[in-house]
């Protein structure tokens, strides 16, 4: 056999066990989308394919979704997710920005034990967090007066200092990529060290910073733990709504499933708009690192 | 410090100048720095140093819901908390913390093993030129978009031993198996549970691998052509070593996260509620419904405790190996 149509032989084989793999990939997606516009006994006893109504016409039951509104708050929880998450990602990616800009431009006293501090961070069990601050927090009310277990604010502080280190982390290898020429020639050109980095890094670092932060966004968008334990029934988020709902309806599977999709169209949303900057971002800092 | 000193010192490079400077002078010279790094200090040292050495303090004492209001003022009881988790078989953390530990290690393991393999494998038949690549790319990363409590949520369904969609496809369409296996309940649910982990995260480590694939040369490959080499020596010799970085980087936060798994569990038994049997609770589920239902916080602290310590020595061996493998190449 020629060598170029024993080539093409393999590459087609390649593709062919390739896009076979992607339909078995994408198959628990589709079944879930499709669960969810079907009726909960097709479901359960397994038949595959849309229902089918008493004189054996296929329906799509979009009512789902409109029993999913009425029977669940899901417009209060995705509320609360977004602001959590939103505000999050905003101080969160503040804080790292700057640190990761210092951690990367200057060699000072302290940075070593600060860039392992910061790694070291990840070895450390959320539940070593969780307990502490669930019992300090309720001590604090105790004391003041003051509501933070079940407040925005309480969520949003923990997320923010949970998530900051692993973005420091990414954001790092960003900012090492920018040349230091261009800072030294601005520097020479008289802006002092504040406006090198506010004139000349931060605009480079854009699309690394959009990176960290959706991913950052994402990691918040599907954290329970804390959630769980932290809010209450006003401030609850997604992850936390649905694993109450799903406790109190048992066997309502085309709920489930219509609940499933919903929290996941958010971030499928944001994820295809600006994937592009995702897949860059974080390989390009991973990589690196 | 003399002019002609410095110049002749040049060769000998500006770290080893900047290291004669007295500390106190490097610190003035980047005062900048810390200003930069001042508010993620504070954050770090209020919500990370404080809680977790309150964390490791907590897991001395008799901390339950009677003595919850009394906060770090609880009764001091030494080491008897680790005392509970390790040696008394009778104390009530105790049960199935053997089993939590055995699944912990083998989901870990095998999760880990699973989404570098499939990532590779899926890396490097995306590394090729064909038409639609990036598209493929692309929805190949669909599950990794879905939130892990909605896989848990949606595996569990799937599982399901009547109309879950593994079973009819495995029984009913495949006819692979001659009765349909309940996967939710005894030694399957370890399968349960490792699957669809390893369903959401591999394509991960493929995005990380293909961004490492499309580092090497070409060159490199082509010279190996002119020599002879086919494609399995070129895997071995070009592509393998190559990639040692990004396998590096993979598996310590493949060990680390997995190790630490939750939301997968929690969804995907009893819907969020439930005790995950004693072939799906992990490390993570069990200190958290010891501390959280059955309110023992402080012998969850010490079991936390207890699961960090161990973290930082895998974490350690694996920098070790890593750094004898890196010199012995």
């Amino acid at each position: 056999m020629p060598y170029y149509l024993r080539k093409r032989l393999t590459d087609l084989s390649i593709n062919i066990v390739m896009l076979v793999f992607l339909f078995v990939t994408l198959m628990p997606i589709g079944w879930m989308l499709f669960s969810s516009v079907k009726n909960s006994t097709d479901i359960a006893i397994g038949r595959i394919g849309l229902s089918r109504n008493i004189e054996g016409h296929t329906e799509i039951h979009w009512e789902n979704y409109v029993d999913l509104w009425k029977n669940v708050n899901f417009g209060l929880y995705l509320r609360n997710s977004v602001v959590i998450c939103g505000t999050t990602v905003v101080i969160a990616m503040t804080l790292s920005t700057l640190a990761a800009y210092a951690l990367s431009r200057f060699k000072f006293p302290g940075s070593d034990l600060f860039s392992n501090a910061i790694l070291a961070t990840q070895m450390i069990p959320a539940l070593m967090y969780l307990i502490p601050l669930y019992i300090m927090f309720i001590k604090f009310t105790m004391l003041t007066g003051l509501p933070v277990k079940g407040t925005f604010w309480g969520l949003i502080l923990i997320y923010s200092a949970f998530f900051t280190p692993f973005s420091i982390w990414i954001l790092r290898g960003f900012f090492a990529a920018i040349p230091v020429e261009l800072e030294e020639a601005a520097k020479i050109d008289g802006c002092n060290q504040f406006q090198v980095f506010w004139n000349v890094a931060l605009p480079l670092a854009i699309p690394g910073i959009i990176a960290t932060g959706i991913y950052l966004f994402l990691n918040a968008w599907d954290e329970l733990m804390f959630a769980w334990v932290l809010t209450n029934a006003d401030t609850m988020t997604i992850p936390v709504g649905i694993r109450l709902f799903v406790g109190n309806y048992q066997n309502r599977f085309d709920l489930m499933m219509a609940a499933a999709t919903v929290a996941t169209i958010p971030v499928c949303i944001i994820f295809f708009l600006l994937q592009r900057y995702i897949v860059q971002g974080l390989t390009a800092g991973a990589v690196k690192g | 410090m003399r002019p002609e000193k410095e110049g002749l010192s040049v060769l000998s490079g500006q770290i080893n100048k900047q290291k004669k400077k007295p500390v106190l002078q490097r610190i003035k010279q980047n005062r900048i720095a810390y200003v930069f790094l001042l508010p993620t200090l504070l954050a770090m040292l209020f919500l990370h140093i404080f809680p977790i050495m309150q964390g490791i303090y907590m897991s001395f004492l008799e901390l339950n819901q009677f003595t919850l209001s009394q906060y770090l003022l609880a009764p001091f009881v030494g080491l008897d908390n680790f005392y509970k988790v390790l040696i008394d078989v009778n104390s009530p953390i105790r049960i199935g913390l053997f089993e939590a530990v055995r699944n912990t290690v083998i989901y870990t393991l095998l999760v880990t093993v699973g989404t570098l393999g499939v990532g590779m494998v899926v890396a490097l038949m995306l590394n090729r030129k064909f038409f639609g690549r990036s598209l493929v790319r692309t929805l190949f990363l669909f599950p990794w978009i879905i939130p892990t409590y909605v896989t848990g949520l949606l595996w569990g369904i799937m599982w399901l031993k009547e109309g879950g969609l593994i079973n009819v496809m495995l029984v009913d369409w495949l006819h692979l198996l001659p009765f349909k296996p309940s996967w939710l309940t005894g030694a399957n649910t370890i399968w349960a549970i490792i699957i669809p982990t390893i369903w959401r995260y591999w394509p991960l480590s493929m995005l990380m691998l293909l961004a490492g694939l499309q580092t090497i040369p070409e060159e490199l490959y082509e010279a190996a052509d002119i020599d002879g080499a086919g494609p399995w020596r070129k895997f071995w010799m070009i592509t393998w070593p190559m990639l040692q970085p990004v396998w590096f980087i993979l598996i310590l936060f493949g060990l680390i996260s997995n190790t630490y798994s939750f939301n997968i569990v929690i969804m995907m038994f009893g819907f969020g509620a439930g005790f995950p049997g004693e072939w799906g609770d992990l490390m993570m589920t069990n200190i958290f419904r010891n501390s959280f239902q059955l309110w023992n916080f402080g012998t969850g602290a010490a079991a936390s405790v207890l699961l960090l310590i161990v973290m930082v020595a895998i974490v350690n061996v694996w920098f070790r190996l890593y750094k004898q493998a890196e010199e012995v190449r």
